[in-house]
């Protein structure tokens, strides 16, 4: 190799990209224009939000919507009535939004301030063109109780006006029809008639017969960016808040007319405060996030590059398989192997060396992207290797599982790293197959089997939707420890200290099922307990076929036993899975004895991935209440680990049995770390929000389910990320 | 119980600090977390380090090749030296340098054609470099840029470029002066224009400074030879 890293220490210059130091470096006129000029693919436009946490005005929505994949979470507050609302493009003309909302002092339906959740729907049905306005269909609120149920057709158009200051500015003019809520001040007409709103409903339906039934009133609304930061708006608001103001004593309305002033504080962050109904002040915080578009990009260390063996083994003798005969030669190739892997932060599993062939396989605990860790692999093969080996076959591994099997021709690494398409280049050569049983030559890492790992962390446990109290947390130390006899053998517990919370202090369960979920209370009145104590066994019991058996306390409310079997080949879209459990109830005291309660439980599951990320599951099955139905999920997710998702089981429990919200249904996504950091991780924020937590429909926590393991590591994971098999 | 309440308060503090995980398997979220925040602290207490001046007395005293490569939105520079030197079947020598932080960047007889460990780096690119010998860039012709950008995928950008000679420069770099001849390579594509400058010796046809565009997110970087 040309230069050795230990001749930069040369005579005080001394390399560091990340020292900054203003250098005064002359910046010709010219030279500032090619810098305008240059291709530019930053952060696509994006529109305010209203105080439902949708495109729109003040109160009030627009036709406009987000990038793709954006994703929102607001807080809105005027008069009493506060709003907290997620939002997510889940397509570039279809969004979603699931809202928690509190008014204060209602005083209605036995509750001094009102707490509800409500799920939104917006369609666009064209876009902005020269002429004509972009139109959006939307439902408001439109399951359940529906305090806030309101249908919506609007039309916005921008116009270019002048700004403030010279500066170019923007003008939107909404206008649109509104039904229900949005149609309760100053109708104009009316289809139909529409059912009322019931406060102690149990909700959870879909409230079909009263979309755009009843009354219609037009509303219409401004907005003016001054500039790239500041923008003010203004309504006609054609929400009565007839419950708020007229069966209740909320605040009082005095004005249709709505007008605020808002500030964009950075790309993520919007502040806004407005003037409503003639008699209120309102403030609303708009955070928007967008997946493709991280707030720090990702840096990691350049790989070394691949230096051909034309360079270093230009003797026939270095060419000859000799080496595989001595025992001693391929454990210093493994040594050597796991050095190189470990400087790129990947655990050396086992390798298989015969003269021209070599497997590798190895575990990834610190890369999102499987397809860079295979690069890296392959990177390191080339370096330690000896020159007879030109297969390389690259298996990422699993708590014991081998994913898949990649395989790349030395002589293609050595030729087209630099080649003018190298990505293409190399995976259009480049084999993706199934991992076959571990070959009995491999050479063990000496680091692993038997392996300890232990851990102290942190932890926070949520509680959601309390009448009395809309979130709890509980937060202590999980003490972990986990043992590995043996590949796909795993021994591991967790013991939890809670050091402070208050979900103790919740509602006790009214459920007239077994409370397999709704106990929770009665859970958290203990500050020590065995978070789970388990054996478990991955294996691979034939091609395509992954294997799991669990067996001890397998989440904190089960214990039992557990097994499961995937079938998913490398190159499919479509995965097929059963999994049995026998399991009985763990004492609230959660340590090692049992309630009375004990059921078999167990689901059928076909899991598919469609194209745009998004991946659709259906599960069959017996839930733990002992309820059969089905569990239809569908999530969106992205190659950096972000997701966003939604489902809901329907089982023989009827609607009055299972209480309110009627069925099980919830919404969760999942932000990565390294996206939030900018640091490589493979961990990520993830969050279930179920509007109630009923005892209908709900499935065993076991850990270590198949699917969300392999699916990253076969093939269309592996080539939608194939951008980073070089870098 | 208020003290009590103390006490758990001082656990929990403790155990924010000391949050550890140990052998093989992945570190849980909270502990990477903290992790991270306190490399933050240390990054942010740590003391910049002051530089000499760049003297061609010092630089003589050097026996291997480096670059001086500062990106030009925010004056980030770094001193880079060879990794590898390649021949293979796309026509330019290829030269890999690196920074001793691992960044690296590639240039096929001085032009840029990859970069690795920057934001967004360029993952590969075509270039108008020509067979027999360093000459830069010429005449005319297209190239691609495959950019590192989105969800973990690339952009492949076309250019149509063409390249004009502006003329003999003398041109100095720490206390050297070469006559070099000015070229520069202007590349329209439908999102933009891209314009890139090289300075290259009269004779040898070697190029001793650049500037070239390195993709959305780095902008144009300057490059200049330090040292032979």
């Amino acid at each position: 190799m040309t230069g050795s890293k230990t001749a930069a220490k040369h005579a005080g210059i001394s390399a560091g990209v990340l020292t900054v130091i203003a250098l005064a470096i002359p910046y010709s006129p010219a030279q500032a224009q090619t810098v305008e000029a240059a291709p530019n693919f930053d952060r696509p436009a994006q529109p305010s939000l209203n105080f439902y946490g949708s495109p729109g005005i003040i109160d009030l929505p627009s036709a406009e919507h987000l990038p793709e994949g954006q994703f929102t979470t607001t807080y809105s507050w005027f008069g009493g009535t506060s709003r907290y609302n997620l939002t997510f493009q889940a397509l570039p003309w279809l969004s979603t939004s699931f809202r928690y909302n509190g008014i204060q002092n209602l005083n209605l339906f036995g509750f001094d301030t009102y707490y509800d959740r409500g799920f939104d729907v917006r369609v666009r049905l064209w876009q902005e063109g020269q002429y004509r306005p972009a139109v959006t269909v939307g439902l408001q609120d439109f399951a359940g109780t529906g305090i806030y149920a309101g249908e919506y057709i609007a039309a916005t158009k921008n116009f270019d006006v002048p700004g403030l200051g010279g500066s170019t500015g923007n003008l939107k003019v909404t206008a649109g029809l509104g039904w229900g809520r949005l149609g309760s001040n100053g109708a104009i007409g009316s289809i139909g008639t529409r059912g009322s709103f019931d406060g102690g409903d149990t909700g959870g339906e879909l409230s079909v017969d009263q979309w755009f039934r009843g009354d219609f009133a037009p509303f219409a609304g401004l907005e003016w960016e001054l500039d790239d930061r500041w923008g003010v708006k203004a309504e006609y608001s054609t929400d009565a808040y007839e419950l708020e103001t007229q069966q209740s004593d909320v605040f009082e309305r005095k004005s249709s007319l709505n007008f605020g002033v808002e500030y964009q504080k950075s790309p993520q962050l919007r502040l806004g405060a407005y003037y409503l109904y003639g008699s209120e002040i309102g403030v609303n915080a708009q955070i928007q996030l967008n997946p493709r578009h991280p707030p720090q990009q990702l840096r990691i260390p350049a790989p070394l590059p691949v230096v051909p063996r034309s360079q270093w083994a230009t003797e026939p003798e270095h060419w000859t398989t000799d080496w595989t005969a001595s025992e001693s030669k391929r454990t210093q190739i493994r040594d050597l192997l796991a050095e190189a892997l470990k400087a790129d932060g990947l655990v050396l599993e086992a390798v298989t060396l015969k003269g021209n062939v070599a497997e590798v396989r190895y575990r990834n605990n610190r890369y999102r992207s499987f397809t860079l860790t295979i690069g890296r692999v392959a990177r390191a093969m080339a370096r330690t290797l000896p020159p007879s080996v030109e297969t390389f076959q690259i298996v990422p591994v699993r708590r014991g599982l081998g994913l898949s099997t990649t395989v790349i021709r030395r002589s293609d690494l050595e030729a087209l790293e630099f080649a003018p398409d190298a990505t293409d280049a190399l995976v259009a050569v480049t084999g993706f197959q199934n991992a076959g049983p571990l070959p009995e030559t491999a050479d063990f890492s000496d680091e692993l089997y038997p392996a300890f790992a232990t851990s102290v962390s942190p932890y926070t446990a949520p509680a959601y939707f309390d009448p009395d109290q809309p979130f709890r947390l509980d937060l202590g130390v999980d003490f972990s420890a986990s043992y590995a006899p043996a590949p796909g053998w795993r021994v591991a517990g967790t013991i939890r200290q809670r050091v402070w919370g208050n979900v103790a202090d919740g509602r006790a369960s009214n459920s007239v099922l077994p409370r397999v979920r709704t106990d929770q209370v009665e859970y958290a009145q203990f500050d020590t307990t065995l978070e789970n104590l388990y054996v478990s066994r991955n294996w691979k019991p034939g091609s395509d076929l992954y294997a799991r058996a669990t067996f001890g306390l397998l989440e904190s409310n089960f214990g039992g036993i557990s097994g499961e079997v995937l079938w998913k080949p490398v190159n499919s879209r479509l995965a097929l899975g059963v999994e049995a459990n026998y399991v009985k109830q763990r004492d609230f005291d959660q340590r090692f004895s049992f309630r009375d309660y004990s059921v078999a439980t167990g689901h059928a599951s076909a899991y598919y991935e469609a194209g745009n990320g998004f991946l659709a599951q259906v599960d069959v099955g017996r839930y733990l209440a002992g309820d059969i139905g089905a569990t239809f999920s569908l999530d969106k997710t992205f190659n950096n680990g972000w997701s966003f998702g939604g489902f809901f089981t329907l089982t023989d429990v009827s609607a009055e049995d299972f209480g309110e919200g009627s069925f099980d249904k919830g919404i969760r996504f999942r932000i990565p770390l390294d996206w939030l950091l900018a640091k490589p991780s493979r961990n990520a924020f993830g969050l279930t929000i179920r509007p109630t937590q009923r005892d209908g429909g709900q499935r065993l926590s076991v850990p270590g389910r198949l699917y969300g393991q392999i699916r990253e590591g076969h093939r269309k994971s592996l080539l939608d990320q194939k951008a980073r098999i070089w870098e | 119980m208020t003290r009590l309440t103390h006490v758990m308060a001082a656990l929990l503090a403790l155990a924010t600090l000391t949050a550890c995980a140990k052998g093989p398997e992945r570190s849980p979220l909270e502990v990477e977390l903290i992790t991270t925040i306190r490399e933050q602290i240390a990054l942010r207490r740590a003391p910049k380090q002051e530089r000499p001046p760049l003297t061609r007395a010092l630089l003589d005293t050097i026996e291997s090749p480096y670059i001086e490569v500062t990106l030009e939105a925010n004056d980030v520079f770094a001193y880079l030296q060879p990794q590898l030197v390649l021949e293979d079947d796309t026509p330019g020598e290829l030269v890999n340098w690196v920074t001793e932080d691992q960044v690296s960047v590639a240039l096929r007889d001085g032009i840029l054609v990859a970069t690795r460990g920057l934001r967004g780096d360029l993952l590969s690119s075509s270039t108008l470099a020509q067979p027999g010998g360093l000459q830069g860039p010429e005449g005319q012709g297209p190239r691609s840029f495959d950019l590192r950008l989105g969800d973990h995928e690339s952009k492949t950008l076309e250019l149509a470029c063409s390249v004009t000679d502006l003329g003999p420069e003398a041109l100095e770099i720490v206390e050297i002066t070469y006559a070099t001849r000015h070229l520069q390579e202007t590349c329209e594509s439908e999102s933009g224009r891209v314009v890139n400058d090289f300075w290259v010796d009269s004779r040898s046809g070697r190029v001793w400074q650049s500037r070239q565009w390195a993709g959305p997110l780095n902008g144009y970087i300057r490059i200049r030879q330090l040292t032979l």
